[in-house]
C-alpha cells in the first residue's frame, strides 16, 4: 500500500509549475484607448504646430503666425520713426520736439527740418554738427554728435520723416534710399559738419 | 511559459520612446537653429554677450540663480491696437469715421497725435478699423501687442523663444519663479550698479525682496587713503561702518554685467510684435 501514499494527488498539484492565464482586453478599455488617441491627435493637430521650430504658443501654425506679422506702410514707417526718435533724439531735443535751452534747438517748424534740401538734414545725424547755427532766428553754438551714424538707413529715414511730419510739421517723407545715397556720398567724412558747409550744399 | 524577453522588450521600447520624445525630437526640432534676424530688418539676433557678461552666465549658473528665477516669458495671446499717426487734411471725414467706430478717440481729442483709435482688438477688427480710415486721408497704423499675465507684470513684451538663448551655453530658462522672471531684467534695470547693490543687500533696493544677500561675492575692505572707485554706494543698514568699503569681486561684476545684458525684447518672426 506504500505506493498509494506516493501517488497522493494533492502532492502532484503542488509540484506543478504555475501557469499564467490570459484574458481578453475589455471592449470598453479598447474604446477608451482609441478615444484618447483620437483626442490626443486632434489636440496635437490644433496646437502642436507639427513640430515646426517657429511655432510657439499661443500661435498654432506658421500660417497663423503670418497673420500677426507687422504690416508695412506709411503709418508703420512714421510710427517706427517715433520709436527711434524717443530712443535716440528725445533726450536732448525733447519728446515734443521743442528742444531744450542750452542743450539742443527745436525741431518744430525749424527750417533745418522741413527744408526741401533733404541732403542737409540727412547729413546732420550722419556726421554730427559743430559750431554756430541759427535756428528760427535763435543762435546756437553747440556740438551734436553723429547720433545717426549707427542707425540703419531705414531707421534714420523713419526718424527724419517722423520729425518732418510730427508736431505740426509738414514735409515730404525721406526714403531709406535717400539716406543710403547720402551715407555713401559722405562715407569718407569723419568730421562733423558746420552750418556754413551745409548751407553751401545745393 | 517564460515572458522575460517580452517584458525586457516592452521596457526597452518604453524607455526608448521617452528618449525619442524628450531628447531626440527636441534636438531635431531646435538643435541646429541658425542665428536669426530681427523682424523688419537685417540685424542678426541674438548678438553675443560682451566678455564680462558672458563670464557672468557661468556665475549665474554656479550660484544656482536658475533654481529661483526663470528666464522665459509666456504669452497667452496676441492683440492689435490701431493708432492714428496723422490726421490728414479732411478732419470732418475722420470725425465721421470715428463716430461709426466703437472708439474712445473722439473728434475733440484729435489735436495731439499719435493716439490709439482702438486697443486690444483681433486682426479682423483691426483691419476693419484700418479700412474705415482709408478714404479720410488720416494715417493709421496697426500695432501688434502680445498679451498675458507676464506682460501685465512687466516681465517682457513678448514670449521667450528658443532663438533668445542661441548665444548661451548652458541655456538656463529655469522653471521656478520664487523671484521675478529675468528674461528682460536688463530692460527693467539697465544699471550695473543697481544690480551690484541688489546682490549685496537686496532689501535695501527692493524692500519686499526674499532673495538672500550674496555678500560672499563682495569684499569688505578698510579704506586705505583713497576709496575704491568700484565701492558700492550703500545707504542705511547695508552700509559698512565708517572707514570701510564694500568692493565687488570680479565674479560680482560679471554677474551684474550678465544680468544687465538680459533683454529679449526684439520682434522676431516667431514672436511678432510692433517694435518699441
Amino acid at each position: 500500500m506504500s505506493h498509494n501514499v506516493q501517488s497522493n494527488p494533492a502532492a502532484s498539484v503542488n509540484d506543478a509549475e504555475p501557469r499564467a492565464g490570459s484574458a481578453s482586453m475589455p471592449v470598453w478599455m479598447l474604446v477608451a484607448v482609441m478615444v484618447l488617441v483620437f483626442g490626443g491627435g486632434l489636440y496635437f493637430d490644433t496646437y502642436g504646430g507639427w513640430f515646426s521650430p517657429q511655432v510657439y504658443a499661443p500661435y498654432r501654425s506658421v500660417n497663423d503666425l503670418m497673420a500677426y506679422q507687422p504690416v508695412s506702410g506709411e503709418g508703420a514707417f512714421l510710427l517706427r520713426g517715433k520709436v527711434v526718435y524717443e530712443q535716440v533724439c528725445a533726450l536732448c531735443h525733447g519728446a515734443d520736439g521743442n528742444g531744450k535751452p542750452g542743450q539742443a534747438p527745436t525741431f518744430v517748424d525749424s527750417e533745418w527740418v522741413i527744408t526741401d534740401n533733404t541732403g542737409r538734414l540727412i547729413r546732420i545725424p550722419l556726421q554730427g554738427l559743430n559750431g554756430p547755427i541759427k535756428v528760427k532766428g535763435v543762435d546756437w553754438n553747440l556740438a551734436m554728435p553723429a547720433m545717426g551714424a549707427a542707425l540703419p538707413d531705414a531707421d534714420l529715414a523713419a526718424v527724419l520723416s517722423y520729425m518732418r511730419n510730427a508736431w505740426g510739421n509738414k514735409a515730404s517723407l525721406i526714403t531709406p534710399e535717400e539716406v543710403a545715397a547720402v551715407r555713401a556720398a559722405t562715407a569718407s567724412r569723419t568730421q562733423p559738419w558746420t552750418a556754413a558747409e551745409l548751407e553751401a550744399l545745393k | 511559459m517564460n515572458y522575460g524577453a517580452l517584458i525586457f522588450l516592452v521596457g526597452f521600447i518604453g524607455l526608448a520612446s521617452s528618449w525619442f520624445g524628450l531628447v531626440l525630437a527636441p534636438q531635431l526640432q531646435l538643435g541646429r537653429q541658425p542665428i536669426t534676424k530681427i523682424q523688419g530688418g537685417n540685424d542678426p539676433y541674438p548678438s553675443r554677450r560682451l566678455g564680462l557678461a558672458e563670464q557672468g552666465l557661468q556665475v549665474y549658473r554656479a550660484n544656482g540663480c536658475v533654481s529661483c528665477h526663470s528666464q522665459q516669458v509666456q504669452q497667452s495671446g496676441t492683440v492689435f491696437d490701431v493708432v492714428m499717426t496723422e490726421l490728414g487734411t479732411n478732419q470732418p471725414a475722420v470725425v465721421a469715421a470715428l463716430a461709426k467706430l466703437d472708439s474712445k478717440l473722439t473728434g475733440a481729442s484729435l489735436s495731439s497725435l499719435p493716439q490709439d483709435v482702438v486697443r486690444g482688438v483681433n486682426k479682423l477688427q483691426a483691419d476693419e478699423v484700418n479700412a474705415a480710415f482709408k478714404d479720410t486721408g488720416a494715417k493709421v497704423a496697426v500695432q501688434i501687442r502680445p498679451v498675458g499675465p507676464d506682460m501685465d507684470w512687466g516681465w517682457g513684451r513678448r514670449a521667450t523663444v528658443a532663438a533668445d538663448f542661441l548665444q548661451d551655453s548652458p541655456v538656463m530658462p529655469g522653471s521656478q519663479r520664487l523671484g521675478p522672471d529675468l528674461a528682460n531684467v536688463g530692460v527693467r534695470k539697465p544699471d550695473v550698479n543697481w544690480h551690484l547693490v541688489h546682490l549685496y543687500a537686496p532689501k535695501s533696493v527692493v524692500p519686499d525682496s526674499t532673495m538672500p544677500p550674496y555678500r560672499f561675492l563682495f569684499e569688505k575692505r578698510k579704506i586705505d587713503r583713497h576709496a575704491s572707485p568700484d565701492a558700492l554706494q550703500l545707504t542705511g543698514e547695508a552700509a559698512p561702518e565708517a572707514g570701510y568699503e564694500i568692493v565687488p569681486t570680479a565674479e560680482a561684476k560679471a554677474l551684474a554685467a550678465y544680468l544687465a545684458s538680459l533683454r529679449a525684447d526684439v520682434p522676431l518672426f516667431e514672436a511678432p510684435m510692433t517694435a518699441k
